[in-house]
């Protein structure tokens, strides 16, 4: 089974500045895959490539198997650009059956009411797209994407600009593009609580450079700095919290109130901490790994490429 | 094909609904009525003065050829200054144009689907108003007064496809302008070219009159048609996706 999308050394140059510099990934199909990084640093450059709007100055991209720059690769794929490029002196089913001719699907009436009906948008249709709300028009945004039947969808800041309860609306109708329509999804966002909320798969790129690149559980386990929370059933007491903070070997990090975090340090084991803290008469609640979160990975990782 | 007739289709019904549209059919409605009034009128006084028709023949054709080449000319270049690269801006500013490019579609099929969208409401509005002008002209004044219809074979073909051509050519001219560049070039192209259309056609119906009834008039139209068609052509080659996005954002390549 081809990958969704595979992005082979992409470099691109626009104005003498080198925009990509040898991005390589790939999208697995079934994935719903997040695109992360800071303003400027090439991610809606990556997607106009694979859109065919922007070619490569080298290196080679396909979409489900097709070269980007075939037709035949841009019949496969949905897309929400960052401007949704919505009509707005058209009705939202009008700007559906745009996208249908355009597409020569062949009666898409029945298509176009099932998809308004999965973005909420069924009694809204034949309103002009001028009276829309941001949500809403996100929404149809992906509607039009999905309005062909593509198999993957790749979608720019879907939520940019959006409200928090449109967001949310906006991601039950991603969740339900890639889960009850099967589609894999390309995800570039600057909303990592969202990223992590949905994604099991991410790249991070700077400077037009990947930085990080896997799935994100497997990302998140092994960034997570050995870091061990301990529940107590109180709040542990100051002097003891001073004792135990100058044992270093201990690692004791913070404490927030009935939570201790510790560093594991080499040689030290998980039963050594719990065992020290019964033997200092703390209850222990639980004892849990903590998993680096994506923010926390994110600026780690920029940081580290920083230049110095 | 399919494609380029789907934002034909389109492109026609935004702008037979937009109000630029309306305010245009309005102009070239009082234009084609004061011409339908007025021509007769002066016509019938002329003609009563009783030329022989060998004598009128020639002054009625110099008159039906300022008719038949200004109507076109001034419908087509009215239609193109009001509402030929307006929506390219707007498509361009708002995103509608990324989105569409992202398709299937070519850019090529785009160019030519926008340029025949904004030609077509303007050739027919054109073809209409100049037959009503003809058709007045011819049975409210000469051929009650000489029994001859007036319509110079050449005048015909230079009004009805030699000058529409032309027009045309100027159209996607423009149209590559506005999808590659800023649009306000291309604009500014049509609306140069137009009025400089608008002064030869008086200059020659001022000085060089007998042109305007003769297959050099029509042929030099046809002539303008090629040169800016081959232009628009040769120009096309440089049309491409990358080209259009990067204009949307400032940068013309």
């Amino acid at each position: 089974m081809s990958d969704a999308i595979r992005l082979e050394g992409i470099s691109k140059q626009l104005g003498g500045r080198e925009i990509l510099k040898g991005v390589s990934f790939a999208v697995k199909q079934g994935d719903i895959f997040g695109y992360l990084g800071p303003n400027g640093a090439g991610k809606t450059t990556t997607i106009r490539i694979l859109l065919g709007l922007l070619q490569p100055t080298s290196g080679k991209a396909t979409i489900l198997g097709e070269d980007v720059s075939r037709d035949e690769a841009r019949r496969k794929v949905g897309f929400v650009l960052e401007s949704d490029g919505l009509y707005d002196n058209k009705t939202a089913e009008e700007n559906l059956w745009y996208y249908a001719r355009i597409y020569e699907m062949t009666r898409p009436a029945e298509r176009i009411d099932r998809i308004l009906d999965l973005v909420g948008l069924w009694d809204r249709a034949k309103d002009k797209v001028g009276t829309y709300s941001k949500g809403m028009r996100q929404r149809l945004a992906l509607a039009r994407a999905m309005t062909h039947n593509p198999e993957l969808l790749v979608l720019d800041e879907p939520t940019a600009g959006v409200d928090p309860s449109g967001q949310i609306e906006v991601r039950e109708v991603i969740l339900n593009m890639a889960y009850k329509e099967g589609k894999s999804i390309f995800l570039s966002s600057h909303n990592l609580d969202e990223v992590q909320r949905i994604c099991n798969r991410i790249a991070l790129i700077d400077r037009g450079e990947i930085k990080l690149y896997g799935e994100l559980e497997q990302l998140q386990r092994e960034m997570s700095r050995n870091e061990v929370e301990i529940e107590t059933t109180e709040a542990i007491a100051e002097p003891l919290f001073s004792e135990l903070k100058s044992l270093s070997h201990l690692g004791l990090r913070e404490r927030e109130d009935k939570c201790l975090t510790f560093v594991l340090q080499e040689g030290v084991r998980v039963p050594d901490i719990v065992s020290l803290l019964v033997r200092r008469g703390v209850e222990i609640e639980g004892v849990s790994r903590k998993e680096a979160s994506l923010e926390e990975i994110y600026f780690a990782i920029l940081k580290e490429a920083e230049p110095s | 094909m399919k494609g380029m007739l789907v934002v034909l289709q389109s492109d026609v019904g935004d702008i037979l609904h937009s109000r630029g549209f309306l305010i245009v059919a309005i102009i070239i409605g009082v234009l084609a009525v004061g011409a339908a009034v007025g021509v007769p009128i002066a016509l019938n006084g002329w003609l009563a003065t009783g030329l022989a028709w060998e004598e009128a023949k020639p002054l009625l054709e110099l008159f039906m050829g300022l008719a038949v080449n200004y109507m076109p000319l001034i419908v087509l270049f009215t239609c193109m200054a009001t509402w030929a690269t307006d929506p390219i801006a707007k498509e361009k500013a708002k995103g509608p144009i990324e989105s569409l490019l992202a398709t299937p579609l070519t850019a090529r099929a785009v160019w030519i689907g926008k340029s025949l969208a904004i030609f077509l409401p303007a050739y027919i509005i054109g073809l209409i108003t100049t037959l009503i002008i003809i058709l007045v002209m011819n049975f409210a004044s000469i051929l009650p007064a000489t029994g001859h219809f007036v319509l110079p074979l050449p005048e015909a073909l230079t009004s009805f496809l030699f000058l529409p051509l032309l027009m045309f050519a100027l159209i996607s001219l423009g149209v590559i302008f506005s999808l590659i560049t800023n649009p306000v070039i291309g604009q500014t192209i049509i609306i140069f070219v137009g009025v400089l259309l608008l002064q030869v056609v008086g200059q020659v119906g001022g000085r060089m009159w007998w042109l305007l009834a003769s297959w050099d008039y029509a042929l030099y139209n046809l002539a303008g048609a090629a040169l800016l068609g081959v232009i628009a052509f040769y120009l096309s080659r440089s049309l491409s996706k990358e080209r259009i996005i990067l204009s949307s954002k400032g940068k013309w390549a």
